[in-house]
């Protein structure tokens, strides 16, 4: 009788499908996985603490650094919390021009996640396709502030600088382009045995799962659970436009990333009508130099590509914030992370990484 | 942003919890609960059918100095409503009870608070600190905070306390 014997690997922090430097001590026996235990903190830079020595201007560049592959969204979740304490109204055609940002950099990020679970089941060349489109929307953000990723363009009370007509242009091309770069897709990788193999099935998170380790995002929403927060709270110009919501059915792998091609096409309907109904006007509210907000706190969310990003700001009156707090969606999420693994084989695990989709910026904030 | 608890629940509260505080002068108030009456009256707000705060939004500390204050905001998807609840606790050895025991997916947040801001989270399955290094002896959020320094003894990365200035 040959007898086994459970052992511990680790994988990561440095390992090409960990996407960063999460590092996952994985339990096994044989090849079966029995736990997956994620440790954190190798990019732990202590944004919060940074934060209450700046003030609230300086802050707003640090959360470029937070998921730092849709820092337009991250920027404005925290420029609407640090409005919401100071009361500003933000001009319509900010708010218009921040949903064209938040929506591109959503499908960016998209790419992002598109490219490398690719690159994690073994096609290369998958990856070169998805950021051969990524490259196109940070072309954009390069003409609507001269940076790629690190955009610091929403600000607080409204936008750096009005959208030229060039960049208006340029998003429009691109969202001609979406349909066609959507079918590529499907006869690339949603079409493909393989990845259809490798995927269906595999690390299924349940509903009741996902809503009882307090899941957000897209991940959430293969699981069956209809809640996206444009759609709840419908902050900013959100309101104001007709999109849906995709919705997975079992929550596994595939879910997953069906999932987020189909939000690829609403976030460029979005985009489309905003660009058909943009308002002229001034983009940035009159904020004093010297920024004040009044004593108290406040806690505001956002949908970021990744789930519910919540800024919770305490003030004290002065010009530095007393105290932040951010809730990242990917730190949350990866409680799910054990759950999904157990009973796989540890070959499937690296999808279960890919498709949970953390960002170690943001997980370790 | 959805509507926020109505000030007619937050008297029903008040008169079934003794600690229970609120300004009504607020627009928002926080509801303030003493630190044993906590898990009750959260058992309350998620599993009373008019009430139904299935989510646990945001969870963490603020350093006062004098004194920590434990924030939760709490969001009901059935009724698209908000409630934050406060919690003050003593500055030294500060402890209270963990909400892993009703909503399982606070576990990690929790972890941090306790890493960063040295909140003990009693009946929590798993206390260990996840951002620091585990023989890290400082909660870095708090406002007396001293980076520690870093030294290699024995091949091993420890951290000591600095000498001080004078």
């Amino acid at each position: 009788m040959a007898q086994t014997e459970k052992y511990v690997l680790n994988m990561g922090p440095q390992h090409p499908s960990t996407h960063g430097v999460l590092q996952v001590q994985v339990e096994l026996d044989g090849e079966k996985i029995v736990g997956a235990k994620p440790v954190m903190g190798y990019l732990h830079r202590g944004i919060e603490k940074l934060m209450e020595s700046r003030t609230y201007a300086q802050c707003v560049p640090y959360t470029d650094r937070l998921d730092y592959v849709s820092a337009m969204n991250n920027n404005l979740g925290f420029c609407m919390a640090v409005e919401k304490l100071a009361a500003i109204e933000v001009p319509e055609r900010a708010e218009y021009i921040r949903v064209i940002c938040a929506e591109l950099n959503r499908i960016a990020s998209h790419h992002v996640f598109i490219g490398s679970l690719t690159n994690d089941l073994g096609s290369a060349t998958g990856m070169i396709y998805a950021f051969r489109d990524r490259e196109k929307i940070l072309d954009l953000f390069n003409i609507i502030c001269g940076a790629r990723m690190t955009a610091h363009y929403i600000r607080i009370g409204g936008v750096a600088a009005d959208a030229q007509e060039e960049f208006l242009r340029g998003a429009q091309e691109f969202i001609d382009y979406v349909p066609a770069m959507l079918d590529e897709y499907d006869r690339i990788f949603t079409g493909n045995e393989i990845f259809q193999a490798r995927m269906q099935g595999t690390s299924i998170i349940t509903r009741e799962t996902a809503l009882k380790h307090g899941m957000s995002g897209p991940n959430i929403r293969a699981s069956g659970v209809d809640y996206d927060i444009r759609k709840i709270d419908k902050y900013g110009a959100y309101g104001k436009f007709d999109f849906e919501i995709p919705v997975g059915k079992q929550g596994d792998n595939w879910d997953r990333y069906i999932v987020r091609l189909k939000e690829i096409q609403q976030s460029a309907n979005i985009i489309q009508q905003a660009l058909d109904n943009m308002p002229e006007g001034p983009v940035m509210a009159k904020v004093p130099k010297v920024l004040r907000p009044p004593k108290g706190d406040a806690y505001h969310r956002v949908e970021n590509t990744r789930g519910e990003l919540g800024f919770y700001i305490v003030s004290d009156g002065s010009t530095k914030p007393y105290r932040v707090h951010i809730r990242r969606p990917s730190f949350v999420n990866l409680q799910a992370l054990d759950g999904m693994c157990q009973g796989m084989l540890l070959a499937d695990a690296v999808t279960a990484f890919a498709t949970i989709d953390p960002l170690m910026g943001e997980v370790d904030c | 942003m959805g509507t926020y608890f109505e000030k007619e629940n937050l008297d029903l509260l008040k008169a079934q919890f003794d600690t229970a505080e609120y300004d009504p002068e607020q627009a928002e108030p926080a509801i303030y609960i003493g630190k044993n009456q906590l898990l009750d009256m959260m058992k309350v707000l998620r599993e009373n059918p008019t009430y139904s705060f299935d989510r646990m939004a945001n969870l963490t500390a603020v350093d006062y100095k004098e004194y920590f204050e434990m924030v939760y905001s709490l969001y009901s998807r059935r009724f698209d409503k908000w409630v934050t609840v406060k919690v003050k606790l003593e500055h030294d050895n500060p402890e209270v009870e963990s909400m892993t025991q009703i909503w399982e997916g606070t576990n990690f947040e929790e972890r941090e608070t306790y890493d960063l801001m040295g909140i003990t989270f009693l009946h929590h399955p798993d206390l260990r600190r996840i951002l620091m290094p585990d023989n890290y002896e400082a909660h870095p959020l708090r406002k007396d905070f001293v980076p520690l320094e870093p030294r290699i003894e024995g091949g091993v990365l420890t951290w000591h306390k600095q000498k001080s200035m004078s």
